[in-house]
This record gives C-alpha cells, sequence and structure tokens, in this order.
C-alpha cells in the first residue's frame, strides 16, 4: 500500500524541493489577496532587476468562486504554492516536472499538458507568457514569465510558478472533492474550511455590504495616493491590495455592471503603476548613490 | 549525396501559429537552397507543440558550379586588323587569369565588348548553412512575441535546443542564445535525457522511438485512427471538424485516446453548454447524443486510466457547474431577470441595462422599412436581448461567451416567440472579422441595432477609441455594422441612423465625429474587399452613410481603373478641381456670354448628360453612369485645349469658370474623381 501524502506534506515536500533549488522559503502576506503573485514579495521583488528566488504558500481569496461548500471544485479560498525564479534558469521546465514527480507523480503515468495562457493580472497591470499547467486534464499550475508589472517592462524576466495545492492534492490523494482531502492524519480539508466556506460564500454573495465596500473602496484609494505623495509605495502598495480585494467582493456581490468594472479596475491599476514607477524610481536613485560611494 | 536536419525545440509553442511558423521556415530553408544552387532530393516539414524544423535528404556537398563573365574592354580595341588580340585584351586576360577560348564578344548598350566566361567553384553547403540559417531565424515572424533573458531574443516561446546537422557534422552556429548541436529532446513524459543524433536520417525513428511523431500528416493521420479505434464499441458518433483535430494536432506530440463521459443528468443542459465545456476542455470530442466523450491526450499509455479519471471529473466539474447556474436561472425566470436589469448600470452616465433595453426597442423603428422584417418580434427581441447578461451563467466568466445563446433559451423557456428567441440567439454575431452572420432577417436588424447603440455608448461615456486605445471595441462593432448592413443589402443611411439614435439619448454632441467614425469603418470595410483605397476615398467624398451604394460605385470604378480613356478622364477633373481651388461662389452660366464653339459644346453636352443622369442614379446604374461621365471627355479637352478660361475679360472669364463648376457638379454627383491617384503621380 502506498503511504497517503497528506496536504501538508505536500506543502512541505514542494518546499524543501525549492529551497534545495535556492529558493529563500517566504511566507504568505498579512492581508486578503486574489493571487500570490500580490504579495510583496512577488510583486515589488520583479520591478527591481536583481537575482530573486523566493518560493511562498499563499492563502487567495476569490470570493465569486465560493460555491457553500457544495462544489468539489469551487472554493472563495484556496492555497496557492507561489515560487519566483529571477532571472528564469533554463531548466526551469525541467525543474518544474521533477517537482511534480517529487510529490509523487510518476510522469509516465500522468499527462501534464502545457496548454497556452496568456496570463495578465489586469489590477496590477502585470503580464505575462507561458501556460496553464493541466494534470490529467485537470490544472494544477500556471507557468508564466512575466514580461510587465505595474505598467512596466521587465529586464530580467522572472518565472512565475503558482501551485493550485488544493487540485494537485487531490490527484495524489485520488479524491473527487477538495472536502475529503486528508490534511494531516486525523482532518481533512472540510473538517478546517467548510463552514468558512460557508460563510463566506454568503457574505461574498448576499451579506456584504456594498454601500460600506464602496465608501471603503474610496477611502483607500484616497489614503494610497496620499501616500504616494509622501513618497512611501510599499504603504501605499497595501492599500492597493485592499482595494482590489474590495473590489473582488463587489463583483461577486453582483453590485458592478460591466462598464463600471473595466472602470474599477482601471482605478487599481492606476495605483499599482503608482506603486511600480515609484519603486522603480527609489532603486534607480538607490543604484546611483552606491556608484557614487564606490568612487 | 548528403542529408540536413535543422529542428529548433522550445517550450510549448502556441498553437494557433505553429504550422504557420513551421512552413515559414521550411519554406525560407528551401528558398535558400534554391538561391544558393544547392540541389536537394526531399524535404520534410516538421512541427510538434516543442519544435519546428525541416528535414532535407539528398543535397549535394557543394553549390553547383557558376558561370560569370567579366566584362573586358571594347571590341574595337581587343582586336587589331588581322583579329588577333592586342596587348589590351591580352593584359585583361592575364589579370583575370583567362584563356582564349573563355573570350567572348557580347553587345551591350554601348556597343560591342569582349567578356571573359569564368567558372566559380561552388562554397560549400555546409559553409553556407552555417552562415545563413541564424539569419533565416531571425527573419521569422510571430503575431506576438517574449523575451526569457535579459535584452535576448524575441520568440513566441523560449528557445532550448537547436539541432542542425548536416550529414554527420552539427552546425554549431548560435541563436538565441543557444548553441546549436546534435542532441534534440524527446517527449517529456517518456524521459528528460537529449537524445543524441548521429545523422539526420535516424531523426524520424529516434524520435518516434523518445515519444514524439514529428512529421504532422503521420501525426494527424494517426489521431484520427485513433479517435476512430477509441469510439469502436460505443454509440454516438464523434462530433468533430478538421479544425479540431488540427488543434490537437498542434498540442500533441505522440496521440492517445480514451473514451470518457459525464453523468447522464447534464443532457438536460443545452447542447450548445455541452459543446462548448467540451471544446474548452481540451478540445475534447463529444459523441453526440451520447455522455460519452473521447480525449486525445500525449503522454505514455500507461497514462490512459489517469487522463480517463482526471477528464471525467474536471468536466464533471464544469458541467456541474453549468447546471447549477442553469437551474437558478430557469427558477427566476426570464421576467425576474429582467426586473433587476433596472439595476445594473450600463456605461457612465447613460442608464441602466433595462434603459438600453428600451432604447434598442425604440430605435427599432427607424428600421421599419426593411423587407420582411416583423417589427413587432424586432421589438421585443430588442427588449428581451440583455436579460442573459443578469444570469448567474452569463455572469460567470468561463460562459459569458454563451451570451446571447443562453438569453435565447431562456426566452424560449418563458413562453416568447420563436422568431424572438432567433433573434436573441443571433444578436452578438460576427463575434469576430470573418464569423457568421445573423440568420434571420430581426437577428440581423437587431445585431446592427445593438452595435451603433454600442458606439454611439461609448463616445458619449469618453470611451471613443484612438490609437490602440479602443477600450470597448468599438472598431471591431462599427466593422459588423458595415458588414451586416452590406451583406444583407440593407437600404439604409447609416448617418441618418446615427441621428436619430441621437435623438433618443437627448445628449448634446456633434454627430460628425460619428460621421467620421463609420466613414472610416467603411475605407476598411471596401478595403478588405480589394478596393483601391484612392477609388474609396474618391466614392465617398460627399458620403451619407450609404453602405450598398458605396460598395456599388466602388465595383463600376474598379472596372474602369487604368484604362487609359479613363485615366486622362481623371487628369482632366484634377484639373478643374484645380481651377476652382480659389474660386468663391461661381455665378450661373450665361449662355449669351460663349464665345467659342468649345464653350457651347460643353455645355450642351453637359446640361444633356445631367438630364438623363438622375434616372440612372435613381436606378443606381453605375457602369452607366461613367460611360456616360467618360463620353463628356472628348468635349472637356477640347475645351480645355481652345478656351482660355483664365482670360483678361473679368466677365467672360467668369462665365467660363460657371462653365467648370457646373461640369464639377456632375462628376462630383459619382464622387470626388480628384482623389484618385494615377501612375507616375506623386502624391
Amino acid at each position: 500500500m502506498k503511504k497517503l501524502r497528506t496536504f501538508e506534506n505536500i506543502i512541505l515536500d514542494l518546499s524543501k524541493y525549492w529551497q534545495k533549488k535556492g529558493c529563500l522559503l517566504y511566507q504568505p502576506y498579512n492581508s486578503e489577496v486574489g493571487a500570490g503573485t500580490f504579495n510583496p514579495a512577488t510583486f515589488i521583488r520583479v520591478l527591481d532587476n536583481k537575482p530573486w528566488n523566493v518560493c511562498y504558500v499563499e492563502i487567495c481569496k476569490r470570493p465569486r468562486d465560493g460555491r457553500y461548500a457544495e462544489n468539489p471544485l469551487r472554493f472563495q479560498q484556496f492555497y496557492q504554492l507561489q515560487v519566483i525564479m529571477q532571472p528564469a534558469p533554463d531548466d526551469i521546465q525541467r525543474f518544474f516536472l521533477e517537482s511534480l514527480e517529487c510529490v509523487g507523480f510518476k510522469l509516465k503515468e500522468h499527462e501534464v499538458r502545457f496548454v497556452e495562457g496568456d496570463w495578465d493580472a489586469p489590477t496590477l497591470g502585470a503580464w505575462g507568457l507561458g501556460w496553464e499547467v493541466w494534470l490529467d486534464g485537470l490544472e494544477i499550475i500556471q507557468f508564466t514569465y512575466f514580461q510587465q508589472a505595474g505598467g512596466l517592462e521587465l529586464e530580467e524576466i522572472p518565472v512565475e510558478l503558482s501551485y493550485g495545492l488544493e487540485r494537485i492534492a487531490m490527484l495524489l490523494q485520488g479524491v473527487e472533492s477538495v472536502l475529503d482531502l486528508k490534511w494531516n492524519n486525523k482532518l481533512t480539508w472540510g473538517d478546517v474550511y467548510r463552514q468558512n466556506e460557508i460563510e463566506f460564500s454568503k457574505y461574498n454573495f448576499s451579506a456584504a455590504d456594498t454601500r460600506l465596500l464602496v465608501s471603503l473602496f474610496n477611502q483607500y484609494e484616497a489614503e494610497a495616493v496620499r501616500l504616494f505623495e509622501k513618497g512611501l509605495p510599499l504603504p501605499g502598495y497595501d492599500y492597493t491590495i485592499k482595494c482590489s480585494h474590495i473590489f473582488n467582493v463587489l463583483e461577486a456581490r453582483g453590485a458592478i455592471s460591466i462598464s463600471e468594472r473595466v472602470k474599477m479596475i482601471a482605478r487599481v491599476r492606476a495605483l499599482a503603476s503608482q506603486v511600480a514607477q515609484l519603486c522603480r524610481q527609489k532603486i534607480s536613485e538607490q543604484s546611483v548613490s552606491e556608484k557614487g560611494v564606490k568612487r | 549525396m548528403i542529408d540536413f536536419l535543422l529542428e529548433i525545440g522550445f517550450e510549448e509553442f502556441p498553437p494557433a501559429f505553429l504550422s504557420k511558423a513551421a512552413n515559414e521556415l521550411s519554406d525560407k530553408v528551401v528558398g535558400l537552397l534554391n538561391r544558393e544552387r544547392i540541389f536537394h532530393r526531399s524535404v520534410r516539414t516538421i512541427y510538434t507543440p516543442r519544435r519546428i524544423g525541416v528535414l532535407i535528404l539528398g543535397l549535394t556537398r557543394k553549390q553547383k558550379p557558376k558561370v560569370v563573365e567579366i566584362q573586358g574592354p571594347p571590341k574595337r580595341l581587343a582586336f587589331d586588323e588581322r583579329s588577333q588580340p592586342t596587348q589590351m585584351l591580352k593584359g585583361f586576360m592575364k589579370a583575370n587569369d583567362l584563356k582564349r577560348s573563355q573570350i567572348v564578344v557580347r553587345k551591350v548598350k554601348k556597343g560591342e565588348y569582349v567578356c571573359g566566361k569564368k567558372e566559380v567553384v561552388g562554397t560549400n553547403t555546409e559553409d553556407i548553412l552555417y552562415e545563413e540559417i541564424p539569419k533565416i531565424l531571425k527573419t521569422l515572424e510571430f503575431p506576438r512575441t517574449m523575451i526569457w533573458t535579459k535584452g535576448g531574443a524575441k520568440f513566441p516561446r523560449p528557445i532550448r535546443w537547436i539541432v542542425a546537422l548536416l550529414d554527420r557534422r552539427s552546425l554549431k552556429f548560435t541563436f538565441a542564445g543557444v548553441r546549436a548541436d546534435r542532441h534534440s529532446i524527446g517527449n517529456q513524459h517518456f524521459s528528460f535525457k537529449p537524445i543524441r543524433l548521429e545523422k539526420p536520417r535516424e531523426y524520424i525513428n529516434l524520435l518516434r522511438h523518445g515519444g514524439v511523431v514529428v512529421d504532422p500528416n503521420e501525426r494527424r493521420k494517426l489521431i484520427v485512427k485513433r479517435i476512430k479505434k477509441a469510439v469502436e464499441k460505443t454509440e454516438g458518433k464523434p462530433l468533430y471538424t478538421n479544425e479540431m483535430i488540427e488543434e490537437i494536432n498542434c498540442t500533441t506530440e505522440y496521440p492517445e485516446a480514451v473514451v470518457a463521459g459525464f453523468n447522464e443528468q447534464y443532457l438536460d443542459l443545452p447542447e450548445e453548454v455541452l459543446a462548448m465545456v467540451l471544446k474548452t476542455q481540451g478540445n475534447l470530442i463529444w459523441l453526440k447524443p451520447t455522455h460519452l466523450f473521447v480525449c486525445v491526450f500525449s503522454a505514455k499509455k500507461k497514462a490512459l486510466q489517469n487522463v480517463k479519471k482526471g477528464y471525467t471529473l474536471v468536466v464533471g466539474s464544469k458541467l456541474y457547474d453549468a447546471l447549477f447556474y442553469y437551474k437558478n436561472d430557469s427558477k427566476q425566470g426570464l421576467v425576474r431577470m429582467e426586473a433587476q436589469t433596472k439595476r445594473m448600470m450600463w456605461l457612465k452616465g447613460l442608464g441602466s441595462i433595462y434603459d438600453k433595453a428600451i432604447r434598442l426597442s425604440d430605435f427599432a423603428d427607424f428600421f421599419k422599412g426593411v423587407p420582411e422584417l416583423n417589427l413587432d418580434i424586432l421589438e421585443r427581441a430588442a427588449r428581451l436581448c440583455k436579460v442573459d447578461l443578469l444570469s448567474e451563467m452569463i455572469r460567470e466568466k468561463d460562459f459569458t461567451s454563451l451570451q446571447g445563446i443562453m438569453g435565447g433559451h431562456y426566452a424560449k423557456a418563458s413562453g416568447e416567440d420563436k422568431a424572438v428567441v432567433s433573434a436573441i440567439k443571433e444578436h452578438y454575431l460576427p463575434r469576430f472579422a470573418g464569423d457568421k452572420l445573423p440568420s434571420t432577417k430581426e437577428g440581423v436588424v437587431l445585431s446592427i441595432i445593438d452595435k451603433i447603440d454600442n458606439i454611439v455608448g461609448a463616445f458619449l461615456s469618453g470611451n471613443r477609441p484612438s490609437g490602440s486605445y479602443d477600450p470597448l471595441a468599438v472598431r471591431r462593432n462599427g466593422y459588423a455594422v458595415v458588414n451586416l448592413v452590406d451583406a444583407n443589402s440593407l437600404d439604409i443611411t447609416l448617418f441618418n441612423a446615427v441621428d436619430a439614435l441621437l435623438k433618443l439619448y437627448k445628449k448634446d454632441i456633434k454627430h460628425e465625429i460619428l460621421f467620421e467614425f463609420f466613414t472610416e469603418r467603411c475605407i476598411r470595410y471596401l478595403q478588405d474587399k480589394k478596393y483601391r483605397y484612392d477609388e474609396i476615398n474618391a466614392v465617398l467624398a460627399y458620403w451619407k452613410g450609404d453602405i450598398v451604394d458605396a460598395r456599388m460605385r466602388c465595383a463600376a470604378l474598379k472596372k474602369m481603373s487604368g484604362k487609359a480613356e479613363f485615366t486622362k478622364l481623371v487628369i482632366g477633373q484634377k484639373r478643374v478641381r484645380n481651377i476652382l481651388k480659389d474660386v468663391k461662389g461661381p455665378g450661373k452660366v450665361n449662355t449669351e456670354l460663349f464665345k467659342q464653339s468649345a464653350e457651347k459644346k460643353l455645355f450642351k453636352k453637359g446640361t444633356e448628360t445631367d438630364g438623363q443622369l438622375s434616372a440612372l442614379f435613381e436606378a443606381r446604374d453605375y457602369p452607366k453612369i461613367l460611360d456616360l461621365l467618360l463620353a463628356m471627355r472628348p468635349d472637356i479637352d477640347k475645351f480645355f485645349d481652345d478656351v482660355m478660361v483664365m482670360c483678361e475679360d473679368e466677365k467672360i472669364k467668369k462665365n467660363r469658370l460657371a462653365l467648370v463648376n457646373l461640369i464639377n457638379r456632375i462628376f462630383l454627383q459619382f464622387g470626388d474623381f480628384s482623389r484618385i491617384v494615377i501612375e507616375g503621380e506623386k502624391n
């Protein structure tokens, strides 16, 4: 009998694998985000064109995807394992495939399909080219070579791997619902998160106070702008992230029209691009002063 | 005879332009061989998701030798009276290492010269390929590229290896930071180990062994064979098109196939939903009408059970979602969804989706003259066509592409007329250039109404396109409107339609910018119909927005274009325009003031022609109209030859200008001929 890989062991195995490849083991961010890309360990770090290899788990919130814990694959919150390698190594695709073997997939017994997926995060003004990686038809990873972030061209091209941990675990454990995943040998994913899913689905779809959220959005946006003016892009970025999450809740709540949606995305993107520009500016100032010191 | 293999290996390439890239590469390599006089026996174009290449058998080792001719002195200086070589010729022969037998006489423009015929030995094929292949790789063009190393080459996906083998020798050139060598990579499901190639002829078999069928034609046949084999024992017919097979071909290195299924309860979903889900989940092939489908995959046969399990799960989950939405939407019903459209805002400052629907329905009246159109049906469909934007199904991004189609289903469920249902279903068509058009009159007109409203709404809400900025895709909408009107031969004046809609908006906006927008879209449309830009410009100079009419005029012009008679006419019109350029308010012609017969004749011809033209314009007989205009040419030419327009006598000059203006106005009824560019003219 094969030993069952628990959810927590999969996280540990993947983290160790990427640690061996030279990644710094980081932690999730302390604010609601829709993807690991929002974490400053990605968004801010890819702007400076310096070597940066990192791996961390991110708790991703996608309010629209909640299904009251009734759909086996759809949840408003899930775990991503995020890997950034900057610059992207030549062997990155093989590293990635080996990481799948390392958690227990024999490539000879599965199909790994690289499905063209031009990735973009409209609220971050970021885009890249790469793939959705499907394992036996199930999308488990987003594999992207970043080209732009915060509206700025990147020079050292980072590669981003975003593993959908629940989905990988489902395939490994052979269960048909995320809820049935063994987290450890005693508890399932459902034991840990079922109630959370039900309550947040209700919140996102019907209980959220849209008037409050719209007002918060406006205030956070104003605060971000004020911080930018003070030359504080990092705290300003925190408020940018908050705006992005509020937007996601409003959208799930069905409170914004298609065209308003476009406008709100543009507003968040404007904040993100200001963050990017301010950070770039600081980086170039620093490198100028470093050169000055050397002289 | 030697063989050549070129393989560019990369991470998975976008399937949409894979075969085009491979063909471009192979054409360019063959072009190089032909240009360089390198004989070759056979060419095989290679592509899989992870490589493009070309395998060429039976090349010569060297270029075919070339005979060049070196020009020497003139014949008269090369030979003396006894036809013996002079010192001059001897010097020329010595300098170029030529024998007497290599000397010939050639007649050139300046007279007869001697030439030395010399055979140049061919360069090694190896040297040519080594030099030229990297240059060819640089010229490949793609719709979208990326970079993967700092300051590195651009390509659709990162290049990871290159094989360039000329027989047993590898050509070690460098492209995109990768050094070409003799190691290929097989199917990664089989092994990561590079495949070492000793010579090109091993390529196909060694790669097959490594899990890659490199020849796309062979692979395509194999895919169909595998599908047929997989469905042998099942009922139902595999539903696929050639495009689907080719897309599978571009995403597969080693095709295997397996049949999987979904829960039969999902057969309750509309067919379009089932087909869309199966298509987007990896080109799965539906065994209609059963709950089964075929999955073609690209891995080891051993993976079959896992693949089957995986796709069953994924498809099941997607269909679960679809059915969940569909049931909720059906429970909610069309009426309640419509009520909700009042709460969903459309564009900023332009009211709700509900307001838009009312406006579309009011706007429908403008089109009441369209033959075979049922206005009641159209108005009803206009009221309901946006209701599905409030459905859960369409609000989910995986299913948004079914907008309209779901609206039709929900309308049908609540007992709407069949024609209303089809109009709603079709009104997003065409979604892209070359997409199919709506099949019913109400569908066509509803699509036009909706798109004109999208355009006007975009302009009113500050989303006017400029440069690459076109957030609401109004250019595509505009093109579709022109296409729909023309394809259905609708007798509609677009500018009047815009005015009618603006009245409904009650907004203050200058309609000229919208006219300009539609004119520009019409130009693009007619250009795509292969009409010349300057001729289109001539026709649209005084355009009122009648597309069918504009196209007919362009067609008539195209037939004339290039004929000598017509060119002279255009030159004449350019002259007329020049003369009239600075003239303000030319008055009426006074026949009393005619001094020369050419004036009288032209006036007579002009008024005669003008009289005949009105009926022809009514009948839109443009070829005939052009014939009549052309028939005026002798009189016009005679006039300009004989008559001095800008004469001393102010009165007579004015009268002559009035005559020129009269003629000009006759021509302008058709278009502004002076905008037509004639050969040799600087523009």
